[in-house]
Parts: structure tokens; sequence; C-alpha cells
């Protein structure tokens, strides 16, 4: 049982690296990005482009790659901050359905759909528990996560930037008058969740099935990761990606319900939903 | 003024159509002869690569002259994986485009399907690739290639045979309704060798993110070999989840659904080594016996891969039942001609063509850790004892 547990980590972390990326979206930029994981998986297929077909060294690709992840969704970023600051969530979000489908189509296009001969970065066993082997992938990822939930809850409760997002995304027209400028800010935080997810997604993707729509919609477990957070609280998103990531491992040791596995992230949602619902009446609700 | 045009274009139109309608299957104009495909070229797991080389083998034959003059109309239509897109599909072909045959489909599940209509309507198919149940179950049906299931007991048999592997666990990613006929084909190999599987784990998903618990579990139940049949990306997955979990001794049975240069190129641990029975002469042999496709596939861009193997040889087996041919070429005689013909040697296939015999052969090739190249493990097909 534990075994199974401790085999489903590495995907856990990945969800809660993802998650904490989404959650930071909702707080700070008011989105829910769609493209979250689609930006990172188009940014990881061109580093494995410039490995494959212009010899790059991996090392030397990745950071290009990462980049590129990054800038994709600055764009959408740009897009958002230029023609949507005053329209609301649902709508901003929305929006940033295009980009996830179009950089699936679009790798399609230019990568194929067959899956990617990923260079590993990180691979191998890195230690033994109970005789099930954690993976250095399961170590970085989970590590990636809780290191970045800290940093952003520092970063955004301790430093003067953090003061000024939170002022942003609390009082926008406020914050403007005030003389915060948006746009910088905003297109600054899409570009650091871009380059995150674009750096876990290098991470995972050898040790994964890497196809286009594979990866692009990791953002399903990553938004049920978020939903425990309720899309705020990071630690809470942490603690969803990795338990999400263990029952993952854990239902497919049982064959009874294995099956349950392939929609567990929609469980996940319903139950959720459903819990933090329960005292909604009717008319409230509605 | 112009809504009249419009109108009158329309009538025309529809003139047109009804007419082209009228001249039915039956009648043998000598223009050209229609031969149709129902293939999954986009969705969550494709085979292009069958009806694209089935198409460069009658390009070529067209380029050739054809037969007395008589060009053949090649129409692969896409079934998008979606049940009711393949059923149009084959309606359009056999109902609207009068097609004498359907050569050179790859579908996951387009003759389940269709089997029946094509019974109705009296037309034989010769898939390139056949996948699921239906291509190899149905007497209108006949596949180019092995198909899964034999394929699984070959792989079977390669391991506990050849290999002499003990303690094999298949695991299974099920489609639609393949797990009775896995389950066959298994106790197929139990019948043979008296051997049963460690234990069968059917629940493994197609395109799952991360396949480390299933690899968790086989190790846990003290698998020595693993008898799996995923499409390409998955198969990736398993293998790289072993190897994070530092199982290097594990040996893998797969099916030719993995055989491809990019399979090679992506895995750098394969454990004690990837097997697999191609149902093809292996393509990562240069030499004569693969020669002709291969020049035909590179000019043509199309990938060395097994599916488009198949693709180019049911074009030819059709090509050459068709040359055998005397008199009206239409779909009765077509399937008359088919039901009929001599069994096709060929060099590329380890069992004769012939229309509705079971191909049971399989090539074995192995890819080694580090090597990224798959070679070839014996001098001469493998096949399923007749029991």
């Amino acid at each position: 049982m534990i075994q199974g547990a401790l085999a489903g980590l590495a995907a856990g972390g990945l969800y809660a690296v993802l998650g904490v990326c989404l959650t930071l979206m909702s707080r700070l930029v008011r989105v829910v990005n769609f493209a979250q994981a689609a930006t990172g998986m188009f940014g990881a297929f061109c580093a494995v482009w410039l490995v494959t077909h212009a010899g790059f060294p991996v090392w030397a690709a990745t950071l290009i790659g990462v980049v590129i992840g990054g800038a994709l969704a600055a764009a959408i970023g740009w897009i958002a901050a230029t023609w949507l600051s005053e329209a609301d969530v649902t709508t901003r979000s929305a929006m940033t359905v295009g980009p996830l489908l179009l950089l699936i189509s679009l790798s399609f296009i230019l990568f194929g759909n067959k899956p990617q001969p990923f260079a590993p970065i990180i691979a191998g066993p890195a230690f033994h528990i109970g005789g099930v082997v954690v993976s250095q992938v399961t170590v970085a990822t989970v590590g990636m996560a809780v290191v970045i939930a800290v940093a952003v809850h520092v970063l955004l409760t301790r430093t003067s930037m953090g003061t000024q997002l939170r002022a942003l995304s609390e009082r926008p027209t406020t914050a403007e008058l005030l003389g915060i400028r948006s746009r910088p800010l905003s297109i600054a935080v899409w570009f650091t969740t871009g380059i995150i997810s674009a750096l876990v997604i290098i991470i995972i993707a050898p040790s994964q099935s890497n196809d286009a729509t594979s990866l692009a919609m990791l953002i399903v477990p990553a938004a049920a990761a978020a939903l425990l957070g309720g899309f705020r609280r990071l630690d809470l998103t942490v603690v969803g990606g990795l338990v999400l990531g263990m029952l993952g491992g854990l239902v497919a040791q049982i064959d009874q319900v294995s099956l349950v596995r392939n929609f567990l992230p929609f469980l996940f949602i319903v139950v959720l939903l459903l819990w933090s619902q329960r005292k909604e009446v009717w008319d409230a609700a509605r | 003024m112009k809504k009249k045009l419009m109108a009158a274009a329309a009538l025309a139109v529809a003139g047109a159509l009804a007419l082209g309608g009228c001249a039915g299957a039956g009648s043998d104009a000598g223009g050209d002869i229609v031969v149709g495909s129902v293939n999954t070229k986009s969705g969550a797991a494709t085979f292009p690569e069958a009806s694209q080389a089935a198409a460069a083998v009658f390009d070529a034959f067209n380029a050739a002259g054809g037969l007395d003059g008589r060009k053949i109309d090649y129409k692969a239509l896409d079934d998008k994986g979606d049940p009711a897109t393949a059923t149009a599909a084959a309606r359009e072909l056999v109902g609207s485009d009068e097609a004498v045959a359907l050569v050179g489909s790859a579908s996951l599940i387009e003759c389940e399907l269709n089997a029946k209509y094509y019974a109705q309507e009296g037309i034989l198919s010769i898939p390139g690739i056949g996948v699921d149940t239906g291509c190899f179950d149905s007497d209108n049906i006949s596949p180019a290639n092995v198909g899964p299931f034999n394929d699984m007991t070959l792989t079977l048999l390669y391991g506990s045979e050849e290999l002499g592997l003990t303690d094999i666990c298949v695991l299974l990613e099920i489609a639609g309704s393949t797990r009775p006929t896995y389950q066959a084909a298994i106790d197929r190999w139990t019948a043979i060798t008296g051997k049963n599987p460690l234990y069968i784990d059917d629940t493994v998903p197609y395109g799952a993110s991360d396949y480390t618990p299933y690899i968790v579990k086989a190790r846990d139940k003290g698998c020595k070999a693993l008898a799996i049949n995923p499409v390409e990306p998955d198969a990736i997955g398993q293998v790289k989840a072993a190897n994070a979990q530092g199982w290097d001794d594990v040996t893998w049975l797969y099916l030719t659904s993995v055989y491809s240069e990019n399979f090679a190129k992506a895995i750098s641990n394969a454990g004690a080594g990837i097997y697999v029975p191609a149902e093809f002469y292996p393509f990562t042999e240069d030499n004569d016996i693969n020669r002709e496709w291969r020049d035909l596939m590179t000019k043509n861009d199309i990938p060395l891969t097994a599916f488009s193997q198949g693709g180019f040889l049911a074009a030819k087996h059709f090509i050459t039942v068709l040359k055998t041919m005397k008199g009206d070429i239409t779909r009765e005689t077509v399937s008359k001609a088919l039901q009929e013909m001599e069994p096709i040697e060929n060099p590329m296939i380890g069992t004769p063509y012939h229309f509705g015999v079971d191909n049971t052969a399989g090539w074995p090739i192995v890819l080694g850790s580090g090597t990224h190249a798959w070679e070839k493990v014996a001098d001469d097909w493998f096949r399923i004892p007749e029991n």
C-alpha cells in the first residue's frame, strides 16, 4: 500500500508545482490559466528540437526551452493585460483556452504527434524506503513544489514587490491611481509561472508519456490540486497535489478500484466542490 | 438574378450527383477503379502511415500505366477514432463512391463497426493494419498484418520458449471490446506451452501520464518479464517508469506497435532487453527484402514504420489479384477474385497472404540497453505452432 502511494509521489510533486502556479495566477492576476501546462510543454518540445535537430548541448537547450515557455506565458499575459485588464475572472480564464488548443495543434504541426525523445536531466533512483525506490525525479518535483510555495509566500508577505502585487490583485484601480504599474508587474507574474511550468515539465517529461496532449492536459490534476486550496492557499495546494498523486499510486495497486485512476482528478474535483459548497442554499448558490 | 443563377447551379449539381449515383457499382464503363480505406489519422492513437503507403503504391501503379490504362482512384478517409465518423466514412466509400474494395485501412475501431455493413454490401477489405477484434473475425476483412492478438501469443511464446523466462506478467491496455480476444491469445499460449502468466492486469490505461504505480505493482508481485500491448508513447512511459525505479533486470515483451526508430531513440535503458515479434520483415535491416518498400517510402516522405509496411503490402496484394482478373472490374468480380486468390508469397511476411487466412509469424527483434537500435535475434520467422 505505502509503496504504491510513494510511487505516485513524482506525479504528485508535478501536480503540486503546476497547482502552485495556478494558485499564484489566480491570486495575483485574476486568471485560471488553462494554458499553464501547454506553454511548458511547448517550451520543452522546443528544447528537444534544439537537441535533436540543431545539435545544442542539453543544458543550453533546456535553458532556451524554459525561456521560450516563459515568453509564451508572458505573451498570453500581455494579451490579458492589454485587452482584458478590466474583464472578470471568467472571461480572462476563458481566453487562455485559446492558447491551450493553439499550442497543442502547433506542436502537432511542428513536432508531429509522437512522443519526443527527451534527454533526462535528472534520472535514476535517489534512495530506498520500505522496498520502494524513490526516484530523483520525485525528490526534484516534491522539492520544487515546497520551495516554490515557500518562496512565493515570502515574496508576497515580506517584500514591497509582493505588497504591490497583492494591491494590484485586490484593488487594481486604486493601485493604478497610486502609481503602481500594473502591466509590467502582471506580465512578470505570467513569465515567472511560465518558466516554472516549463522547467518542471522538462524535468518530468523523460519519465512520463510525453506527447503534446498528455503533457498539456496535466492542467486537470493541477487544477484539482489548486482547488483544494481554493485557488488561494499555497500550502493546501501543495498538499492537494501530493495527496492526489499518492491516491493515484494507491488505487493503481488495488485491482477493484484501479479503474477509478483514470478519472481520479475529476472525482477529486467533484468531491471538493460538493464539500466546499455544502453550506450553500439554493437561492444563494444560483 | 444572382439568386436565380445560384438556384440553377444548385439544380445542375444535384442532377449531376443523382446521375452519378445511378451509375451503379455493377456498371463497368472502363473508368477509374475506386478503392477506399478508413483510417484513424487524427485522435488519441493514430495510424496515418498505412494508407499513405498504399496511396504511394497506387500512384506508382497508375504512373506505370495502371491496369491496361485504367487508373486506381484511391480515397483514404479519416475516422478520427470516432465511431460515428467511422461508420459514415464506410458508407461514403461503399455507398456513394462505389468502391470495389477497401485496401490499406488502419483504424483503431473501424473493423468491428463496419464488418456487418461490408458483409451486407458484399465488399471485401484488406486492412494494412488490423487493430481491433473485428479485423480478425470477419469473413469480409483480412488484414495484411499479424495483428495484436496473434502478436501477443507470439511475444509470450518467444519469452517463455526461446528466452526461457518464467514469471511472465501480462499488462493490458484495453480499448473497446478487445479484452476477451486478448484472453484468447493468452489462453492459446497456455494451451501450447502449459504455462500461465503470473498475473494479468487489464486496468492499465491508455495515455496515462505516469505508469510508475503499475510498474511498482508488477515488481512487487515478482514479475521477471512483462508482456504488454501499449501504443508507442505509453510504452516509452512504462520503460521510463521502470528506469526511475531502478528495475534493470526486467525483460520487456512488447508488440509491433513499439517497433520504430523513434522508440529506439527514446529508450536508453531497456532493462534486460525489449523483445518484439515484428509482424513484417524487420525494416531496420537494410537489405533487398525491404528495398522496394524503403525506396518508395523515402521517395514519398512516408515514415519507415511497420504500419507503412502493412499499407504497402495490402496495396501490393490487391494489385497482384487485380492483374489476374479477366473481364469487368466490379465489386462482385473483385470480391470473387480475392476469395479465390492463390496465396501470395512475399519475403516481407512469414505466412503467404491468402484472403481469410490468419498470419501467424513474426520476426524476433530486440532493443538492447544503450544501443538505440533494433537488431534481429533470429534468422527466420518465429511461428505459432499448429495445435
